[in-house]
């Protein structure tokens, strides 16, 4: 004989107002099984928690009615409540009557009419509850990490300090990522290199970091707390123990000065084999197999020339690529983002001139290791630019390409009017085409502020076509402050370029069974409240991979991805959901309909039975495999077919 | 309750604006809402440096609900329909079938139609095209007429009178 | 290839240079012309009077081509427009396609969507191709450097489908190149020429064509190749009223692309109605005599 408790709450008068919830209550009492009902104004609160934990020691409660919000509100608070008073968290069944009762209907009567269906359906489901136990799988204490530019090294370095061990996978010969290309940062005006360089270096001594550049994920098994990567490392061609950073067979490669430089976004060129940048870390060579003649043609003139440089000998033609086999217990994806390519919007002129260029590009210009030293010229000449004009918003909110803001753009833009300023003096002229100015950061306003300042021409407004004469540029741009249309002669066009998914992020994503939204970057679980994780458990996201951010926000995302995943590495075992699918053996007929449909790869066919298995550190309870299962040999745990029915009975 | 245009008393027509965005949708146009004024349209408006014409500011009275202003106003007949507006807005907003739309609104309205659109239309109502064959003249100053120049004959309405009838329908009616 | 034809208003009435050289050069090419009866106005000149009336000219058209089992050929871009946007609405407006076949069943029509549009220049440079065009090929017109011009109705807008890249036409481009001409790109290439306006404000009208042909002349440009009837009015028929309006003396050769096919397949100017056109184009005969 059950014996049940019923719990109204009143939610202050978010359910008091349309539901009578003391009519509830007592007819809940009337109710086969229920020996106490009670209603309460809080009942999520302490004394209400109070309330039902006395409860079950003074009528020995063997089950539980919540009539509550919805139970992803307060599932878990309940089911906690009930532990506490010695009773299966397990036997709590909660009901909705607040979204789905009180929320949702105008009239008190009808109503409170709904609410005692619910807690009928609810209670005659309590009668059948099956109290279940957690199983428990022990957790493997090191992580990896995915993407070694800023977001993914300080998420590496957090989880190191934490003392566990990280696998950081970065699939350029260096990390560094995208903040390595910058001069400058703003509104600090930092020298992005000056902060980012000593964390390359801590990634690359840390004793528990094992870096690995030049290297992808080719796999990913298991689930929270035990997976199993296979990462390959691609063949440097270069013995890295051997290998002194001297660059010497860079200087002597046959194609130096002939490989378009992807680390200057094309604006210089560099050889076959190369260091991206005099800080790279790690400083070794690496061969670019795209390019190097060895390596395409099987030979190189009359003799590989790097080799005869090589006074340590590290060269090595013969090197293959190595797969990895790492076993770690959390994940962090930080493989940030690719720029708009500019020349989308064509009608920006970006291909049709070399001065049209990019503010990643103008970077790699102003930046003292770009391919001028600094110098800021027009690519064209090499003369310096007389007037610079920006064009913001290249491809954001724009439905036509991206619909998001870019969340740099502005900002950037104008930290670089000030280092113009600062190369050029005060005779270049700047113009910031503009739609709206968004500086919404920490110091952004005020930096913004001087800005304006600095002698710079703001118009509000998107030019419609940049047009490319022989001498320099013509932007027509109406001004929506002075309500005029205003030509501007330019010789240099700076484009901002919308800030999108990786190339590869579709990939990425079916590789590690992570969700997208719809602009293509990695879906948090909440934006709001669980902005670091993924809809799988033990897979965290920080930086912009997850949408376009900058440096600051990053690096808190970062933090907070390390901390999760430290959460986790933290404990020695971790439960698993109860609340999953279970196989009756003497009705599974082994069919495998359930390991097709199973989103999670729980599934799988025992060798020896031939019947189905549930992993349940795998299984997310989601009840594919119950409804597509051809012999109904598949139950979801306290979602039975019996309790479904009987609920549905007491209310239709 | 409502809004009114201090500097010239009028008043915001939102039932106006409402037919007006839902006969955009019926052509399947992108309705105003979405525009930003960022003003991409004027700056590349051909028709904006000579004429005036700004599709921004179209769209933006739109938004706000005063269409009989733009119905009476000689501005909405500058539209070169070059459809760069459409074709380059960041929203997908079209300028140039919202003036397409107010001019509709104009004639329906009553208001005379501006230069020769009152001959094409009583050309096409009656043999089917804008005009009837012209006689030409070469560079040296010849003349040469469509026959003269082997040319068959032109293709219009064989039964002009039931041709009369569809199209006479039309121009009575609402889309 | 079989495709009727869709004359439209102003080329049948007018602009016959465009007519001639059209049924001279696309037969060479394999393309046979069908002349289709009862068609009218495709109706896009008369859109800003009333949209419906538009959308029902094009589609009493389309309905006739429907009817004698034809595909179009369009060679003007305008029209080119309003039948695309015709067709776009039949195949995805349930009830103005509706409303648009019960006007046509007084006439014993009706109207699908069915009908595949062809202009000059897709069909040229898509369904032709540039091979068979390059081996017609008999006359060396002496590589001139052509400015092209495209209408803005056969590039715009994108979202209906047009034939050739908005912001980067290059058709004309590849077919120039294939007939022994060049095209350098110049920053006034997608400027329209003011024709839309005629009715209302030619003054302005005009003033917009002579800007781009001034520019087009100042840029050293040999001629101007187009393969629009309403382009070809404003910058041939009007180039001496346009340069009075621009206060600029122009020169500029204007062609049909037609016509410049036709003479380097080795056509005689006067089967390609080139002494009809108003503007210097003898420049280009001597040009080609220069080179040959």
């Amino acid at each position: 004989m059950n014996k049940i408790g019923v719990f109204v709450c009143h939610c202050g008068l978010n359910i008091a107002s349309k539901v009578d919830v003391v009519e509830v209550a007592e007819y809940a009492s009337k109710l086969p099984g229920v020996v106490i009902s009670k209603d309460y104004k809080y009942m999520c609160s302490d004394p209400g928690a109070n309330l039902i934990k006395d409860s079950i020691k003074e009528f020995d409660l063997d089950g539980i009615v919540i009539a509550s919000c919805s139970p992803r509100m307060h599932e878990h608070t309940f089911r906690g409540v009930a532990k506490d008073g010695g009773l299966n968290p397990f036997t709590v069944e909660i009901t909705n009557i607040r979204e789905q009762c009180s929320w949702a209907h105008e009239d008190p009567a009808e109503a409170t009419q709904k609410a005692k269906a619910l807690v009928r359906s609810a209670v005659s489901k309590a009668a059948l509850l099956e109290p279940l136990e957690a199983s428990r799988t022990p957790v493997t204490p090191e992580a990896l990490v995915v993407g070694g530019g800023i977001a993914g090294i300080q998420a590496a370095l957090n989880i190191a300090d934490s003392g566990f061990k990280v696998h950081l996978v970065e699939k350029e010969p260096t990390v560094g990522g995208r903040m390595a290309q910058l001069d400058k940062t703003f509104p600090t005006l930092d020298c992005s290199s000056c902060i980012l360089t000593p964390k390359m270096m801590e990634v690359y001594h840390h004793p528990n970091v094992d870096l690995l550049t030049y290297a992808e994920v080719e796999s990913i098994e298991g689930s929270i707390g035990n997976y199993k990567v296979k990462v390959r490392k691609k063949a440097r061609y270069v013995d890295i123990d051997k290998c002194t950073g001297c660059n010497e067979c860079a200087s002597a490669c046959r194609l130096a000065g002939r490989v378009v430089d992807e680390f200057n976004m094309g604006m210089g060129k560099r050889s076959a084999c190369y260091i991206p940048f005099p800080q790279a870390v790690p400083l070794k060579s690496t061969i670019d197999p795209n390019s190097c003649l060895m390596l395409r043609f099987g030979r190189c003139g009359d003799g590989p020339l790097c080799v005869k440089a090589c006074e340590p000998g590290a060269i090595d033609f013969s090197q293959k690529d190595e797969t990895l086999e790492l076993n770690v217990g959390a994940v962090v994806i930080a493989t940030g983002y690719d720029l708009l390519e500019a020349n989308r919007m064509f009608e920006y002129g970006y291909g049709r001139s070399p001065d049209v260029i990019t503010t990643m590009q103008l970077e790699r210009l102003i930046s003292s290791s770009g391919p001028t030293h600094g110098e800021v010229v027009l690519p064209s000449s090499g003369k310096h630019p007389t007037s610079v004009t920006f064009i913001l918003c290249v491809g954001s909110r724009d439905e036509t390409q991206c619909s998001w803001c870019c969340r740099i753009g502005c900002m950037s833009a104008l930290k670089h009017v000030y280092l113009l300023r600062e190369k050029l003096g005060e005779e270049v002229e700047i113009n910031i085409c503009y739609t709206d100015i968004r500086s919404f950061g920490k110091g952004y306003e005020e930096f913004y502020r001087n800005i304006r300042s600095k002698n710079t021409n703001f118009f509000r407004g998107r030019p419609s076509e940049v047009r490319v004469k022989k001498e320099g540029f013509l932007i027509d741009i109406f001004d929506t402050t002075t309500d005029k249309l205003f030509e501007i002669r330019s010789d240099m066009v700076v484009l901002v370029p919308a800030l999108v998914p990786r190339s590869d992020s579709q990939e990425l994503a079916r590789t590690f069974k992570l969700s997208r939204s719809s602009d293509g970057f990695l879906l948090e679980a909440h934006p709001k409240l669980r902005p670091m994780d993924t809809f799988v458990n033990g897979t965290f996201i920080a930086g912009c991979a997850q949408g376009p951010k900058d440096i600051s926000d990053t690096v808190s995302q970062a933090c907070g991805a390390a901390s999760r995943a430290v959460g986790i590495l933290s404990k020695e075992e971790l439960e698993n959901e109860p609340l999953i699918a279970w196989v009756d053996p003497e009705v599974c007929v082994g069919c495998g309909v359930c390991v097709e449909v199973c989103a999670y790869s729980a599934r799988n066919i025992n060798d020896v039975t031939g019947i189905a298995e549930v992993d349940e550190a795998l299984c997310a309870g989601c009840g594919a495999c119950v409804s597509s299962c051809p012999s109904n040999a598949c139950t979801h745990k306290n979602y039975t077919k019996r309790q479904l029915v009987r609920m549905i009975d007491e209310v239709v | 309750m409502g809004i009114t245009d201090l500097t010239s008393m009028a008043e915001v027509e939102t039932e106006a604006r409402r037919e007006l965005n839902e006969r955009l949708l019926r052509l399947r146009e992108e309705a105003s809402y979405y525009c930003y004024q960022c003003a991409k349209c004027t700056a590349g408006c051909e028709a904006h440096k000579l004429l005036e014409l700004e599709p921004h500011r179209i769209v933006a009275l739109l938004k706000r609900g005063l269409v009989q202003e733009m119905v009476n106003s000689d501005i909405i007949w500058t539209c070169l329909s070059c459809f760069k507006c459409k074709e380059r807005c960041p929203q997908k907003v079209a300028p140039v079938n919202i003036l397409f739309a107010l001019k509709n609104l104009a004639v329906a309205s009553g208001k005379e139609v501006p230069g020769d659109y009152t001959a094409m239309l009583t050309s096409a109502m009656g043999m089917g095209l804008i005009q009837d064959v012209q006689t030409v003249t070469t560079r040296g100053g010849e003349t040469r007429t469509r026959e003269g120049l082997c040319l068959p004959p032109i293709s219009v309405p064989t039964d002009p009178a039931k041709f009369q009838m569809t199209v006479m329908t039309v121009a009575m009616e609402k889309v | 290839m079989r495709l009727g034809l869709f004359p439209g208003c102003l080329m049948p009435t007018e602009q016959y240079g465009y007519e001639i050289s059209l049924r001279k050069v696309l037969p060479m090419l394999g393309v046979e012309i069908v002349d289709v009866m009862d068609l009218s106005c495709c109706g896009e000149p008369l859109k800003s009077i009333n949209q419906m009336l538009t959308l029902t000219l094009s589609t009493r058209s389309l309905a006739v081509f429907k009817k004698e089992g034809l595909d179009a050929l369009v060679p003007c871009p305008m029209c080119h427009l309003a039948l695309s946007e015709a067709n776009r609405i039949v195949k995805e407006e349930e009830d103005m396609a509706r409303r648009l076949n019960e006007k046509l069943s007084a006439e014993g029509l009706d109207y699908d969507g069915s009908v595949a549009l062809y202009h000059t220049i897709d069909l040229v440079h898509d369904h032709i191709g540039l091979e068979k065009v390059k081996d017609m090929v008999k006359v060396d017109l002496g590589s001139p450097d052509m400015a092209t011009h495209y209408g803005c109705h056969i590039i715009r807008p994108t979202e209906l489908g047009r034939p050739v890249d908005a912001e980067n036409p290059q058709k004309m481009e590849r077919i120039l190149e294939a007939i022994g001409a060049r095209s350098n790109d110049y920053a006034e290439k997608l400027d329209c020429c003011g024709g839309p306006v005629l009715p209302v404000h030619p003054d302005t009208a005009v003033t917009k064509t002579g800007q781009k042909l001034q520019a087009v002349q100042e840029q050293g440009f040999d001629g101007m190749v187009l393969a629009c009837p309403w382009c070809h009015k404003m910058y041939d028929s009007k180039q001496k009223k346009a340069g009075e309006t621009v206060g600029a003396k122009l020169e500029v050769p204007v062609v049909y692309l037609t016509q410049l096919m036709g003479l380097a397949f080795g056509i005689p100017p006067g089967e390609l109605g080139l002494d009809l056109n108003q503007s210097p184009v003898e420049r280009l005969l001597q040009k080609d005599k220069e080179g040959a």
